[in-house]
Formats: C-alpha cells, sequence, structure tokens
C-alpha cells in the first residue's frame, strides 16, 4: 500500500483538530456471523482506526447516517503449525459494529446467486462438460445387473 | 477531522469539461455496444466509467457530498451521485453472480500528472470507494466459498492509488523546493552516536524544549575519544574482510582457468 510515512503535529490542547487528506484506511462491509439487530452492519477495519474516525469515515465519504460505533479486536487464531512444527500466526483484526440513525436498516445482500450460465457453443467448457458427463456413463453400473455389484457372479 | 472536498468549478471549465465528457461517454456507449450487447460495466479507475456507472452523461467528475452552498453557481449542470449508502459497499447489482466483471486500464502516472490537485484528490477518494467495494466482494466470496468476479480489479485499483500517491508526492516535492529549498518534508541533520557511526537523524517534535526532556538528553549523539582506536579496527577488519574476499575469488578464478584452459574471463 501507499508508503506515506505521515507524521502528525503533536496536538496540544487548543490546537485545531487534525486533517486526514488521502486517507489510507480501507473497510470491508462483512456478513456477521451472529445475528444482529436489522440496524446493524459490521465492518472490517485497520486497527489504528477509532470509533470517530469509523464514525467520520462514513458519515462524510459514503453519506450513511452513523448512530452509534462499537468495536472490537478479534484475535487471529495461532493454533496452525507450519510443516516445521513452528506456530503460525493470522493476522488480527478489528471489527466495528455499526448502528445507523434515522431508522434505517441494513441486511447484507446475497451478491454471489446461483445463476445458469449459458454455455457457448464449442467452447472449453462444454467440451469439458460433455467430458464429465460421458465419464459419469460410462462409471455407471450395469443397469441390468439391479444392482449387484460388480465382483459378484461370473 | 475529514475534509470534504467542495466542488467549486468556473462555470466555463466545467461546461469545457461536461463537452469532453459527453463525447467520452458517446464513446463508451459505442464501444460497449458494439463489442457486448449484455450489460456491461467498465468498472474502474476512469472518469469516463464513472460516468457511464452513474448512468449519467453530466456528472463531471465524482462530486463529492458538499453540505449545501458552494455548488450553487453549477447545480444547473451537475447531478451528484446516487447516495447509495451501504450499498456502495457492493457492485452493481447487474453484475451480481456474474463469472467476469469487465474493468478498465490503471491510472498510469503520465495521465494523473496531467490532472489538478482537485482532481487528484477527488479520484483518490473514488480509488478508495472501488477498493472498499472490491474488498468487500473478495471477503465475501470467501465466505461463500465462490469464484469473486474479476479479482484482478483489486491489483489495478491498488496500482492506481500508488501512482496517485507518487504524483502528489512529487507536487509536494517541488512546492517545497520552491518555497523552502529542502528535499525532504521531515527536516533532519547527519549525526554520530556512541559507535562512531554517521547517520541521519529525524527530527522529531516533542512537547517540551529538549533541556527539560530527560529522556532526549539521556541520547548520546557525540563519539567518545577512547572509541577512536576501534573505529579504526573496524576499519581494519572491513579491510582484511574485503582483500580477503577478493583473493578467495581470484584463486577460484585461477583454479578454474587452470581446470578449463578455454574459459571466459567474466568482466569485472
Amino acid at each position: 500500500m501507499p508508503v506515506t510515512r505521515l507524521l502528525y503535529p503533536l496536538y496540544q490542547l487548543g490546537n485545531p483538530q487534525l486533517r486526514i487528506f488521502r486517507p489510507n484506511w480501507f473497510l470491508t462491509l462483512v456478513r456477521p456471523g451472529r445475528e444482529q439487530p436489522p440496524d446493524t452492519a459490521q465492518f472490517r477495519i485497520p486497527m489504528e482506526m477509532t470509533k470517530y474516525d469509523v464514525k467520520n469515515y462514513l458519515e462524510k465519504i459514503y453519506n450513511v447516517p452513523v448512530g452509534a460505533v462499537r468495536t472490537r479486536i478479534q484475535f487471529g487464531s495461532n493454533k496452525k503449525r507450519n510443516h516445521l512444527n513452528q506456530k503460525v500466526k493470522q493476522p488480527d483484526y478489528k471489527v466495528a459494529y455499526v448502528q445507523l440513525a434515522q431508522g434505517q436498516t441494513f441486511t447484507f445482500p446475497d451478491i454471489y446467486p446461483e445463476k445458469d450460465q449459458v454455455v457457448a457453443e464449442g467452447s472449453m467448457e462444454e467440451m469439458q462438460e460433455k467430458f464429465m458427463e460421458d465419464e459419469k456413463q460410462r462409471q455407471k453400473l450395469d443397469p441390468r445387473r439391479g444392482g449387484v455389484t460388480e465382483w459378484f457372479g461370473l | 477531522m475529514w475534509e470534504v472536498t467542495t466542488a467549486k468549478m468556473a462555470a466555463s471549465s466545467a461546461a469545457g469539461r461536461v463537452l469532453t465528457l459527453c463525447k467520452q461517454f458517446q464513446n463508451v456507449l459505442r464501444i460497449s455496444s458494439a463489442i457486448n450487447p449484455q450489460h456491461c460495466t467498465a468498472n474502474i479507475t476512469k472518469y469516463q466509467a464513472h460516468v457511464y456507472r452513474e448512468k449519467s452523461p453530466l456528472v463531471a467528475v465524482p462530486f463529492w457530498y458538499s453540505p449545501s452552498s458552494s455548488a450553487g453557481q453549477c447545480r444547473a449542470l451537475h447531478t451528484t451521485i446516487s447516495r447509495r449508502g451501504l450499498e456502495e459497499f457492493f457492485d452493481l447489482p447487474e453484475n451480481w453472480g456474474e463469472a467476469t466483471v469487465k474493468s478498465g486500464a490503471p491510472w498510469t502516472a503520465k495521465q494523473l500528472r496531467t490532472k489538478s490537485n482537485e482532481d487528484l484528490h477527488k479520484l483518490w477518494y473514488v480509488l478508495l470507494k472501488e477498493k472498499n467495494m472490491l474488498l468487500t466482494i473478495e471477503q465475501e466470496a470467501r465466505r461463500q466459498r465462490a469464484q469473486m468476479p474479476s479479482p484482478e480489479r483489486l491489483r489495478k485499483v491498488e496500482r492506481s492509488i500508488i501512482r496517485l500517491e507518487t504524483t502528489v508526492k512529487e507536487r509536494e516535492t517541488a512546492l517545497r523546493l520552491l518555497q523552502t529549498g529542502q528535499e525532504k518534508g521531515r527536516p533532519g541533520t547527519w549525526r554520530r552516536n556512541m559507535f562512531g557511526y554517521v547517520y541521519w537523524y529525524r527530527f522529531k517534535e516533542y512537547a517540551i524544549p529538549w533541556y527539560m526532556n530527560k529522556r532526549y538528553k539521556r541520547k548520546r549523539f557525540y563519539t567518545p575519544a577512547f572509541v577512536q582506536p576501534h573505529i579504526r579496527l573496524r576499519i581494519e577488519k572491513h579491510l582484511r574482510d574485503k582483500a580477503r574476499k577478493a583473493n578467495r575469488e581470484k584463486e577460484t578464478l585461477m583454479k578454474l582457468k587452470k581446470k578449463l584452459p578455454h574459459i571466459k574471463v567474466p568482466a569485472s
């Protein structure tokens, strides 16, 4: 990612608020694992972001009215071992639960619906499919044997 | 905390831009209708793509939410982006469940250098939203164990972002050089430490002056006199190592030459 090491001026009481131009924080809207109230959206956010940052981010960039934000830090598992039997750590991440204001509701849509694909004539996929079907047909047992296993009989 | 861009445009320049964009829009329409009858959306990184996305030829550049005012003069020209709110974290509904989604090339630094600062600022937010969308889609695909449509888009957006960053940095450096003659954004000096090394020390802001700062005063930016012989020894060691390495290489080369008389001697 962009490697601008920004050094913000030291904040002292009475100074103007710090402004962020070109924020390089990226949020991920995720489907909640546990059921949430209908007005709550769940995000994965960078560790450095605070509740106020999330609120400002959504309000100013996405124009979403935000009521309240709750955050927690998800511990990434370090139970896995690699081939040298060393522990492998999954990265931690911060989770934000954003409650929308003004009676708005949010449900996570199904963005990968099952669509029946129309396979083009003479394409690679069609040939593959045909091949698979033939193979399946070949693997099938003889229907005249009435389900008796192969090894039985002459 | 956030700097919200208020798009202020002189009416004349806005009109010109809109004109050119209309042309681009036409081009996009023509191309898309020629290539693909299905509803395709060129997704990232171009204004024209963005225009097409919003399905309005009049959106000049992505127009950010401005809290009233300052857009008054160009209200007749602009339609603001559709405020989709959290829906912006997802792709267009037409692209749900598709195997591939069309997208353009990433922005090149050359293209970005021709843009104004204001445009770059707006483009940053376009790219930011796009990347958020792609990350969301990717995570959902991982969760559903489905294939993410056109995952190369993520890479493209990242590249555009990096290039934008470099462009902005170039401009900042140029301006700084003009105004202050400083090449670096963060001032510093060459200092030496306890062991006689000289390094670039970058200045930092402190809340109290240095003579009151105990922790700062604990640091030693000088080399004591008794270190001098050790510095000499270190240099000697380094030189000896270097000579030894060169010798070793020479010897191996000689051996090889003895073994294979027709070998080519490598340059250097």
